[in-house]
C-alpha cells in the first residue's frame, strides 16, 4: 500500500536541480516580447487624457494599447465565477474588475491604464514612462470600516452606495433572546487585517497567437487552467476549443493565483495585436499591489454565556471588503465560506450574522488560503477568549465545556451546516497533553511574578473543504460545477498516465495522486506519471483551491482507476478463462484466486489494445475518465495551542511554541500533510503578527509595496511546530479524506492573537487589532494603563 | 533601470578621474541599496563607477590606537575581523546585524555611510564611536559627516576611502529591526572613552543623531539606570508603518539602555 | 550606452559575453545562459530566491550587474550536483520535505550549503538566523531547517 506512507516527492528532483519549469522559464522559437503597464498612481481619479503617441514611436516598441483600444477591439468584461447575489437571489451591485481602464475612472492605486509591448524589458519600461496620462483626483476611501459612513466618498456613484450586498444568516430571534437572558455578555470589535498571499513566484503570463492554425496559447501562473480558459471566452471572446491554457510549475498560489487577472488577458491581447509572443513578469511591487488582497473584514461581535460559561448565543455585524471592484470569486467568501463555519467546534444553540459587502478604493479582495474562515475563527475565538477571562474561567476549560461531543455527529450547527464527522474533545485532549497545558499555566504565573509576559493562545474550529458537491456549491452561488476530473490511461506496455483537473502548485500531486492510483491499480508507483495544468491534455478540470483537490480530483483518480481495473479484469478473465470476480490484481499481476495462474497487467494492457481475441462486448483500449462529484463537502477540524512571549520593553512578540492537532480524515502522505499544516501556520502567524496591506488613510496611497514594508515571516519569526492528529472518517468520499490545505492559516491568527491577549490581560489590555505589531501592543498597554489610573 | 556607462577602475586615482570627467557620475560600492534603487528607476546616472576592483580601498588594520576600515570592506569582513572583535566588539556586532548573510557578503561600510539611509546601522556606529571619515580629499569628523536624509558632507565626486574608529573603553550596540526589511526601527550605539559618552541613534530621524542628555547622564554614571527618567521627545521623530513617533521615542530609551547593558557585558 | 564585454566562470565553465551594462546577473544567468534555476522573487533583495555563490560565498544575483563579475566564479543551483547525483544538501531537502512549490528552493539550497560550510553542526537557532535573507511562503520553514541540519551532517560525512 502506498496510501498512508511518507513517500518522498517525485517532483522534487527537478526543483532541487534547478530544472523546474515556471512560466518565466519557458522559451519559444519566436523571440518573446515584453509587456509593461501604466498603472494609476491615485486611489480615485478621472483619467482625462492618455497620449501614447510618443511612446509608440520609441525604439523597440511593438504596440501601445489603451482602454479605448480594448473597447474598439470588442473585448469584453470579467465575469464572476462566484457572482454577487444578495439574499433575494437577485444580482447585487456588481462592478467587475476591469482588465484595463475603459470608463475614464480609476478606482484604486495600481489599476491598469495602458500597456506597452516592446522587444525587451528596458524598452517596454521606457515606453511606459513616456505615455502621458492626465488625472483629476477624486476623494477616496480605502478603509472598510468607513465604507458605509454618510460622508464617505462613493466608489461607484451610479449605485448611490458603497454597499455591494447584505446577507443575513442564522437564528435572529433566538440569538437576541439568548443574549438577553445571558449571565454574561462579551463584546469585542474584531477587524481582520488586509493581507495578501505573496507567493514567492510573482505572477507571470505569456500569450501566443498561432495565426496559421488560428490557435491561441496562454502560459499562466494559475491554479485552475480550465477555469481560466472559460473566462477568456468573456475577456477576449476566444472560444474554448481555440485556446490552450498551460499552467506549468507554479511557485505557490494560496488561492491568489485562481483568477483571470487583467495582465493575463492583456498579454494575449498584446500577442494578437503585435503578432509576437508576449510575456509579462510581475515585479514584487506590481504583485503586492495587483495580486488580490484578502480578509479585511470589520466585525463587531457579542457572545452570551450562562453562569457556567456555556455559550448561549453569538451575534455578528460584519463589513466585508470587496475593494474597488468585484474580483471573480469574492462572493464565495461573503456568501459561502465565511458565515457557514461560525459555530467552529462548539455546540452553540443560537448564531446570527449580518454581512454587508462594501466597496472601497483599494485592490480587489478575493480568496486566500482559508478564504473567510480565518476571519470566522478569529471573530468567534476572540470573543471566547475575552469571555473566559471576564468570567474567570480557564480559557481551555471554558472551551472544553462548549465542544460538540462526538455522539452528536453528524452535527447540524445553528447556522444550518451539517458536519459529517469529528471528535473535538479528543483533539482538545491531545493538544492539552502535547502542550503540557497545566505546566504552561504554572510557568505563566511564575514568569508574570518576575515581570515577564507569557501568554497561551488557543482555538478550536471546523473547516469547510472539498467543494462541491456541485448542487450545494451552485446553491451557495458558484457558477461553475465544483466536481473534478481524472483520466487514467493505461498504455499498451502497461505503464500509466494519469491526467487530473487539479493543479499542484506545491501540494505534491505527482506523488499523492500516484499513491492513490498505484494502490487502486496494484502497480508500482514508478509506472505512473501525472499530467496536470494543460487544457489540451487534461480533459476538464476545476482546479486546486479550497482544500478540495484530494476529495474531488483525488477521488476522480480513485474512481477512474477502479474503472480501469474493472475493465482490465474482464479482459484478463477472458484471457485466463475465468470470471472477472475470480481475479485479484496486485504487484502488476492478475492472479486467479486460489490458484497459481497469473497474467501480467502489461500483457492484459497490450491485449486490450492489440488483440482481436476479446469478449465481444468489450471495447478496445484501456482508459477511463471520472467526473467526480462528491456526496458532501468535507469538514476537517483542528485545535491549536501556542505560547507567546511579549517583550515588556519593546513589546515585540516571540512565538515560542506552537502545537496543532488536526483531523483531516484519511491521510494519503503524512509527510505532505505535515508540510501543508506547517506552511499554513506560518502564513496565519504572519497575519496575526506582521502582515498588512496598508494604505495611507488620507491619500489612499499603498504603503506596503515591497518586501521592505510588507512583512512576511522569516525563518526566525516562527518556531518549529508540534503536530499531532486524530482521525475520523469523512463520509462524502470513498477514501474518507477531508483535505488539509488551509487548517494552518484558518486557526493561527486566532490562536496567536489570543495568546497575546492572554499575556497582556493582567495589564488591562482587552484587544489589539491585527496584526499585533510591537507598536500597536505598546500603544494598547499605554492606553490600558492610562485607563486604569 | 535607466541606461548608463559602466566603468571599472582598479585604482583610486582612476576612479577619481572617471568621476571628475563625468557630468553625472555615481560610484558603486556594494550596491545593496543602490541596485534596488536603480531597478526602481528612483536613481540614475550617466556613468556608474564601480569601486569593487580597487584593492587599496578594502582592508582592516589596527594602528595608532585606532581601527582603520577601508571603505570597500564588506560587512562580513568587519563582523569576522579579529582586530575589530578584540578592539571594538560592539562594532563587529553591528556589522553582523546588518541585513542578511548575502548582504553582508557584498555590502560595504563606505557604501552604507555614503548612502546614508535614515535606518542604516553603520551611521550609528560611526557617530556613536566618534569615528573619522577619510576621503580622497580630507578627513571629516563623524559629527560633521551626516547632514540629512540620504545626505552627507561629501562634495561632488568625493570618495570615502576609509573610516578610523578610536578604540573606546566600552561600547555597546542594540537594535530593534523592522519586521519586513530588518532595517533598524531604532538602533543605538553607545560608547565611553576618556570620560565622555556617546549615544548615537539611527532609524529615528532623517539621519543619525546624538542624544545629548543621555550622553551627559552616562558620562556621570555609565549604567543603564542612569538613563531612567530621560525621555526622548517624540517631536520630529520618524513615523511609518512600523512605528509611530511615540513608540519610536520609547524605543530610543529602551535601545539606549540595552546598548549600555551590552557595553557593560562585553 | 556602450555594451561591455565580461568574462567569468559559471559552474566551472568559462563565459565571455558582451552585455548591456544594465543586465542583472540573474537575468544574464537565466536569459543568456538558460540557467533558469535561479529565480527572481522581489525587487529589493529581500527574498533570496536569486542566491548564487560568488567566489564561494552566497550573494543575491538580483543586486549585481553581470558586468561586475569580471574574473569571478559563479556557482548556481545547476552547478552543485556531482556527476553521481544530487549534492547532499539537495538530497536532504528531498528526504526532509524541505520544499513545496520549489520556487525559493534553489536559493535555500545555496544558503544551506553555505551554512553547512561555515558551521560545524548548525543548531536550529543558527539555521533560522542564517536564513534571514531567504523567504519561503510554503513550508513554514520547519522542514527547511530540518533539511539544512541534515544536509550539513551528511556534508561532514
Amino acid at each position: 500500500m502506498y496510501v498512508g506512507q511518507a513517500i518522498r516527492r517525485r517532483e522534487d528532483d527537478r526543483f532541487l536541480l534547478g530544472r523546474g519549469s515556471y512560466v518565466e522559464d519557458i522559451t519559444l522559437d519566436d523571440p518573446i516580447a515584453h509587456a509593461a503597464f501604466v498603472r494609476s498612481p491615485h486611489a480615485h481619479a478621472a483619467v482625462t487624457r492618455v497620449d501614447a503617441a510618443r511612446a509608440a514611436a520609441m525604439p523597440g516598441v511593438l504596440a501601445v494599447l489603451t482602454g479605448e483600444d480594448w473597447t474598439r477591439a470588442g473585448n469584453g468584461e470579467a465575469e464572476g465565477v462566484w457572482p454577487v447575489k444578495d439574499m433575494s437571489g437577485a444580482d447585487a451591485r456588481t462592478v467587475n474588475r476591469p482588465f484595463i481602464c475603459v470608463d475614464g475612472t480609476v478606482r484604486c492605486v495600481g489599476e491598469i491604464v495602458a500597456m506597452v509591448v516592446a522587444e525587451d524589458r528596458h524598452q517596454a519600461q521606457d515606453a511606459a514612462e513616456a505615455i502621458e496620462v492626465d488625472y483629476e483626483e477624486k476623494p477616496a476611501n480605502t478603509l472598510t470600516a468607513r465604507a458605509l459612513d454618510a460622508d464617505t466618498p462613493l466608489v461607484h456613484p451610479a449605485h448611490g452606495t458603497n454597499e455591494v450586498l447584505v446577507t443575513e444568516h442564522g437564528l435572529k430571534e433566538e440569538t437576541e433572546a439568548a443574549l438577553a437572558k445571558a449571565h454574561h455578555v462579551t463584546e469585542v470589535v474584531v477587524p481582520t487585517n488586509r493581507v495578501t498571499a505573496a507567493s514567492i513566484e510573482p505572477r507571470c503570463y505569456m500569450g501566443h497567437h498561432d495565426t496559421v492554425n488560428d490557435r491561441y496559447t496562454v502560459w499562466t501562473t494559475n491554479q485552475a487552467p480550465h477555469i481560466v480558459r472559460r473566462y477568456f471566452t468573456k475577456s477576449l471572446n476566444i472560444p474554448e476549443h481555440k485556446l490552450r491554457v498551460i499552467a506549468p510549475d507554479v511557485g505557490g498560489g494560496f488561492g491568489m493565483k485562481l483568477y483571470h487577472y487583467p495582465e493575463e488577458a492583456l498579454v494575449l491581447w498584446g500577442a494578437i495585436v503585435s503578432g509576437r509572443p508576449v510575456r509579462w513578469v510581475g515585479t514584487r511591487s506590481e504583485c503586492l499591489l495587483g495580486d488580490t488582497h484578502a480578509r479585511d473584514h470589520h466585525t463587531v461581535g457579542r457572545m452570551g454565556f450562562d453562569a457556567e460559561g456555556r455559550i448561549l448565543g453569538v451575534k455578528f455585524e460584519t463589513l466585508g471588503a470587496f475593494g474597488a471592484y468585484e474580483s471573480q470569486w469574492n462572493a464565495s467568501i461573503t456568501n459561502a465560506y465565511h458565515f457557514t463555519m461560525l459555530s467552529l467546534a462548539y455546540d452553540i444553540p443560537a448564531i446570527h450574522t449580518t454581512v454587508r459587502a462594501v466597496y472601497t478604493n483599494a485592490t480587489p479582495v478575493d480568496a486566500y488560503r482559508g478564504a473567510g474562515r480565518p476571519e470566522t475563527v478569529y471573530q468567534v475565538e476572540r470573543l471566547i477568549e475575552n469571555g473566559a477571562h471576564e468570567m474567570g474561567i480557564d480559557p481551555l476549560e471554558l472551551r472544553a465545556r462548549n465542544l460538540i461531543p462526538p455522539e452528536k455527529f453528524p452535527y447540524q450547527t445553528a447556522i444550518g451546516i451539517t458536519y459529517d464527522s469529528g471528535d473535538p474533545p479528543a483533539l482538545v485532549e491531545k493538544a492539552r497533553a502535547l502542550a503540557n497545558y497545566d505546566a504552561l499555566r504554572a510557568e505563566q504565573a511564575a514568569l508574570r511574578a518576575e515581570g515577564q509576559w507569557m501568554g497561551i493562545g488557543i482555538c478550536a474550529f471546523f473547516d469547510m473543504a472539498g467543494a462541491g458537491p456541485v448542487k450545494m456549491m451552485n446553491d451557495l452561488g458558484a457558477k461553475i460545477g465544483c466536481y473534478d476530473v481524472a483520466s487514467v490511461r493505461v498504455h499498451p506496455d502497461g505503464r500509466i498516465t494519469v491526467f487530473a483537473g487539479s493543479h499542484s502548485h506545491g501540494q505534491g500531486h505527482e506523488t499523492t495522486w500516484s499513491q492513490i492510483a498505484a494502490d487502486r491499480l496494484g502497480c508500482n508507483i514508478e509506472h505512473i506519471d501525472l499530467v496536470e495544468g494543460d487544457t489540451d491534455r487534461v480533459p476538464m478540470g476545476i482546479g486546486t483551491w479550497g482544500s478540495r483537490s484530494l476529495s474531488t480530483a483525488g477521488m476522480a483518480v480513485y474512481t477512474a482507476a477502479d474503472r480501469v481495473v474493472a475493465k482490465s479484469k474482464r479482459m484478463a478473465a477472458h484471457m485466463l478463462e475465468c470470471a472477472p470476480e475470480d481475479l485479484d490484481l496486485a504487484d502488476g499481476e492478475f492472479t486467479v484466486k486460489g490458484t497459481d495462474r497469473k497474467l501480467s497487467f502489461a500483457a492484459v494492457a497490450n491485449a486490450s489494445y492489440h488483440s482481436g481475441d476479446r469478449p465481444p462486448d468489450l471495447e478496445i483500449g484501456l482508459e477511463e475518465t471520472s467526473f467526480f462529484d462528491p456526496a458532501d463537502c468535507t469538514y476537517p477540524s483542528a485545535v491549536h495551542l501556542c505560547v507567546v512571549l511579549v517583550d515588556p520593553e519593546t513589546c515585540a512578540v516571540t512565538l515560542r511554541d506552537y502545537w496543532a492537532v488536526d483531523d483531516v480524515g484519511t491521510v494519503i502522505n503524512p509527510m505532505v500533510l505535515e508540510g501543508q499544516v506547517h506552511g499554513g501556520l506560518a502564513q496565519g502567524i504572519g497575519q496575526a503578527l506582521m502582515e498588512e496591506c496598508a494604505y495611507d488613510p488620507e491619500s489612499g496611497q499603498y504603503l506596503a509595496g515591497t518586501f521592505m514594508d510588507y512583512a512576511v515571516p522569516h525563518a526566525e519569526d516562527v518556531p518549529s511546530f508540534g503536530l499531532d492528529s486524530h482521525f475520523t472518517r469523512a463520509l462524502g468520499n470513498p477514501l474518507g479524506a477531508k483535505g488539509a490545505g488551509e487548517s494552518g492559516t484558518i486557526g493561527a491568527p486566532a490562536c496567536v492573537c489570543n495568546g497575546v491577549i492572554d499575556a497582556l490581560w493582567h495589564l488591562g489590555v482587552r484587544q489589539v487589532t491585527q496584526p499585533m505589531t510591537p507598536k500597536k501592543i505598546w500603544r494598547a498597554i499605554e492606553d490600558a494603563q492610562r485607563a486604569q489610573q | 533601470m535607466y541606461p548608463f556607462t559602466y566603468h571599472r577602475p582598479d585604482s583610486l586615482d582612476e576612479a577619481r578621474a572617471r568621476l571628475a570627467a563625468s557630468e553625472d557620475g555615481r560610484p558603486l560600492a556594494g550596491g545593496m541599496s543602490l541596485m534596488p534603487t536603480m531597478r526602481f528607476r528612483l536613481a540614475s546616472c550617466a556613468d556608474l563607477v564601480d569601486l569593487n576592483a580597487i584593492e587599496e580601498l578594502a582592508g582592516i588594520e589596527r594602528r595608532n590606537g585606532q581601527i582603520r576600515i577601508g571603505a570597500m570592506t564588506r560587512h562580513a569582513a568587519v563582523a569576522a575581523s579579529p582586530e575589530v572583535g578584540e578592539a571594538i566588539p560592539a562594532l563587529a556586532a553591528l556589522a553582523a546585524s546588518i541585513g542578511d548573510v548575502q548582504v553582508r557578503n557584498r555590502g560595504t561600510i563606505g557604501g552604507s555611510i555614503c548612502f546614508a539611509d535614515p535606518a542604516a546601522d553603520y551611521p550609528a556606529g560611526v557617530l556613536g564611536l566618534g569615528a573619522t571619515v577619510n576621503t580622497d580629499r580630507r578627513a571629516v569628523a563623524a559629527d560633521d559627516f551626516f547632514t540629512g536624509l540620504y545626505e552627507t558632507a561629501l562634495e561632488d565626486g568625493e570618495l570615502v576611502t576609509s573610516v578610523d574608529f578610536p578604540i573606546p573603553e566600552r561600547a555597546g550596540w542594540a537594535k530593534l529591526g523592522n519586521q519586513a526589511s530588518r532595517f533598524a526601527v531604532v538602533a543605538v550605539m553607545v560608547s565611553l572613552a576618556g570620560g565622555a559618552a556617546r549615544v548615537a541613534v539611527t532609524g529615528a530621524r532623517t539621519h543619525v543623531f546624538r542624544a545629548a542628555e543621555m550622553e551627559a547622564a552616562l558620562a556621570a554614571n555609565f549604567a543603564a539606570e542612569a538613563l531612567d527618567g530621560i525621555a526622548m521627545p517624540s517631536e520630529g521623530l520618524n513615523e511609518d508603518l512600523h512605528a509611530d513617533r511615540d513608540y519610536r521615542a520609547h524605543l530610543v530609551g529602551v535601545m539606549a539602555k540595552r546598548a549600555v547593558r551590552d557595553a557593560l557585558a562585553r | 550606452m556602450a555594451q561591455v564585454s565580461v568574462s567569468f566562470t559559471v559552474n566551472g565553465r568559462e563565459v565571455t559575453a558582451t552585455v548591456d551594462p544594465r543586465t542583472l546577473l540573474v537575468h544574464f544567468l537565466r536569459e543568456e545562459l538558460k540557467l533558469t534555476g535561479t529565480h527572481v522573487g522581489c525587487d529589493t533583495s529581500q527574498c533570496g530566491a536569486c542566491t548564487v555563490h560568488l567566489d564561494g560565498r552566497p550573494a543575491k544575483s538580483c543586486a549585481l550587474l553581470a558586468v561586475q563579475l569580471e574574473g569571478c566564479a559563479i556557482t548556481t543551483i545547476e552547478g552543485v550536483a556531482g556527476a553521481d547525483g544530487m549534492h547532499p544538501m539537495q538530497s536532504a531537502f528531498k528526504e526532509h520535505h524541505g520544499l513545496q512549490c520549489g520556487f525559493c528552493t534553489p536559493g535555500m539550497v545555496m544558503m544551506g550549503i553555505d551554512i553547512a560550510s561555515r558551521h560545524d553542526a548548525p543548531s536550529e537557532e543558527t539555521i533560522r538566523s542564517e536564513l534571514e535573507g531567504n523567504l519561503c511562503r510554503c513550508t513554514g520553514y520547519h522542514n527547511i531547517v530540518r533539511s539544512i541540519a541534515a544536509g550539513a551532517q551528511s556534508m561532514r560525512g
